[in-house]
């Protein structure tokens, strides 16, 4: 049983990691080292050889940065670098972010503290926002902005991701509200203090650990989208994934390396947030429904 | 509530409008952009709105009619419910399997969870952007080691057969872990005394799984279910990452919209699509919304 146990763990870990690792490895290679009919695994060139004086089947390659330097330069066929569309996602990512967290702290506390008429049914209707399917209300979203003039803005998209994120801030941050002791907040109500005012002065800092794992579980929601930013932005707001998705095509080739490096900076701050919120990843992904 | 409490609180009324105050900026939200949309999308759908702009009129059910006869609506239908069978039910045999392996002491422990779950937090199209790579049938490192194994190559990108199997392996790849943790969650509820006692009865090791493990996991097991099953009907992203949205052979109902909506410009059409997408999305998130009500009574944690 030991050794059945061991062999499963292993070969999983094994599958599941492998396609990160070449990710990596491919982030320092050539082009022709990417797509060579003989896999390249180890990035140690032979002695003695330069880059070019590698023999074609050998599973060495001379790892190079050339494909992290070069996302500065736009590749063929696009406007701008990689670094604007990663500039977009950031603003995008954390603009909603903050909006979701903020709207849905005073939301998930409205709900906590108060009776209020029907709130069952209301937290319900706000999970089940979660469900709806990119793609079959985007018409309608493209035709409201329109009329407001949002399409192709990064504000258009803002307002989207942080409608979006509000069923996962509400949920998750309702959790955490419950579980803050209501004398708190009766000490500073005896003491004069108004509704809001504790709400600032008591609430917002005994839920900061809450807030912050709810952003990172915002932020990693918007920064992954990929439906509405490649259905609402062909242009001015495009975000990093409809950039990729776009260089499939390319005339000259798709600039594996390139993209393989634009990734491992795109996916970087998720790796570290997940590490960081390891605790909290149940809780994150079921909605607050399991509490570790 | 205690009668100290109740001198603390303003009036009922006052209390009431305060409560509203605090909930209503983001209910005004969801409902201008979740729930405005979904009506918006209804009526567009019997209208023969496209999107240059044109004068937009009312044509009864004429979309219905065209989506019904369609045959790439059979197809995305059919298509779409055996993706979410198969990657639903292939992610949680694996998911539960590993989570049965990594229940006990492994030395580890932690840091393999923590490296396992990655996959499943990093943004789904990159992702299968860059398995194209993986899985291209002449220079991808998948076939060479199949090679080196003496295995079969099949062309995964190209074959028809083949492109359904490579969006399911990419996504049984991201969302095993999901499975796993959860899964995990379950198996750790389950209290030791529960085991010491089957002991004492020598229950045989298959007789305590089918009575005592996979029972008192299943109601957590259910709500992966049902997550896992509404992400994967509104399945767009891996699609159109590694294959395309025209693809008869991968064509989801998201990506048939997106075909409709963005390549042939028939907005009601793609509105009639999404109608249908809405109404088996809401069947499962009806479910789901039951489900964790139900398992939150039962809890005893329902505050709401």
């Amino acid at each position: 049983m030991r050794l059945l146990r061991a062999v499963v763990i292993l070969s999983y870990f094994v599958m599941a990691t492998l396609p990160l690792a070449w990710l990596a490895l491919t982030s320092v290679k050539t082009y022709d080292d990417t797509i060579s009919a003989h896999a390249k695994f180890i990035p140690w060139a032979e002695a003695g050889a330069r880059g070019d004086e590698q023999t074609a089947e050998s599973v060495r390659f001379a790892p190079t940065l050339d494909a992290y330097r070069n996302l500065s330069k736009p590749v063929a066929g696009t406007p701008h670098d990689f670094y604007h569309y990663l500039g977009n996602s950031i603003i995008i990512g954390v603009l909603s972010t903050l909006a979701a967290v903020c709207l849905g702290t005073i939301c998930a506390y409205g709900f906590s503290r108060f009776k209020i008429p029907g709130s069952k049914d209301w937290l319900f209707f706000i999970l089940s926002t979660r469900f709806l399917p990119p793609l079959a209300v985007v018409v309608p979203v493209l035709v409201m902005y329109r009329w407001f003039g949002l399409e192709n803005t990064h504000v258009g998209l803002v307002v989207l991701y942080t409608s979006f994120n509000l069923s996962l801030a509400v949920w998750l941050m309702k959790g955490f509200v419950d579980e803050i002791p209501r004398a708190f907040e009766e000490a500073a109500l005896v003491d004069g203090y108004s509704r809001l005012r504790t709400f600032v002065r008591v609430i917002v800092p005994q839920a900061a650990t809450g807030m912050a794992v709810t952003g990172v579980f915002c932020l990693i929601s918007s920064w992954n989208e990929f439906g509405f930013a490649m259905t609402l932005n062909n242009y001015e707001a495009r975000t990093v994934p409809v950039y990729f998705a776009g260089l499939q095509g390319n005339i000259e080739g798709v600039p594996w390396p390139q993209i393989a490096a634009g990734m491992m900076i795109f996916v970087a701050p998720i790796v570290l947030f997940t590490v960081l919120v390891r605790r909290h990843l149940l809780r994150g992904v079921t909605f607050g429904t399991i509490k570790q | 509530m205690s009668r100290n409490e109740d001198r603390l609180r303003p009036g009922p009324a006052q209390s009431r409008l305060l409560g509203w105050g605090f909930v209503a900026p983001a209910l005004i939200l969801l409902l201008a952009m979740n729930l405005f949309p979904l009506v918006f999308n209804i009526y567009l759908s019997f209208t023969n709105a496209d999107l240059s702009g044109g004068v937009v009129r009312n044509i009864g059910g004429h979309n219905y009619t065209v989506l019904f006869n369609e045959a790439r609506y059979a197809n995305a239908l059919t298509l779409t419910a055996l993706f979410v069978l198969l990657s639903v039910s292939i992610e949680l045999i694996l998911g539960f399997g590993l989570a049965l392996a990594l229940r006990d002491h492994v030395p580890g422990k932690p840091v393999i969870l923590t490296i396992l779950l990655i996959p499943m937090m990093l943004c789904p199209v990159v992702l299968s952007l860059f398995w194209n790579l993986i899985l291209n049938g002449n220079y991808g490192v998948l076939n060479q080691l199949l090679a080196f194994f003496h295995l079969p190559q099949p062309q995964w990108l190209t074959d028809d057969d083949l492109k359904l199997v490579s969006i399911l392996l990419v996504d049984v790849w991201m969302w095993t872990p999901f499975m796993m943790l959860i899964s995990l969650a379950g198996l750790n509820a389950i209290p030791k005394y529960i085991y010491e006692a089957a002991e004492i009865d020598r229950a045989s090791r298959w007789m305590v799984f089918r009575t005592i493990t996979l029972p008192m996991c299943a109601p957590l097991l259910g709500l992966a279910v049902l997550l896992r099953a509404t992400d994967a009907l509104k399945q767009f992203d891996l699609v159109m990452a590694i294959t395309g949205p025209n693809d008869a052979s991968t064509q989801t109902l998201s990506a048939r919209i997106y075909q409709v909506v963005f390549r042939d410009y028939k907005v009601g059409l793609g509105s009639a699509y999404g109608v249908v997408i809405l109404v088996a999305v809401i069947a499962v998130a009806t479910i789901f919304v039951r489900y964790i009500d139900s398992l939150n009574r039962r809890q005893g944690k329902v505050e709401a």
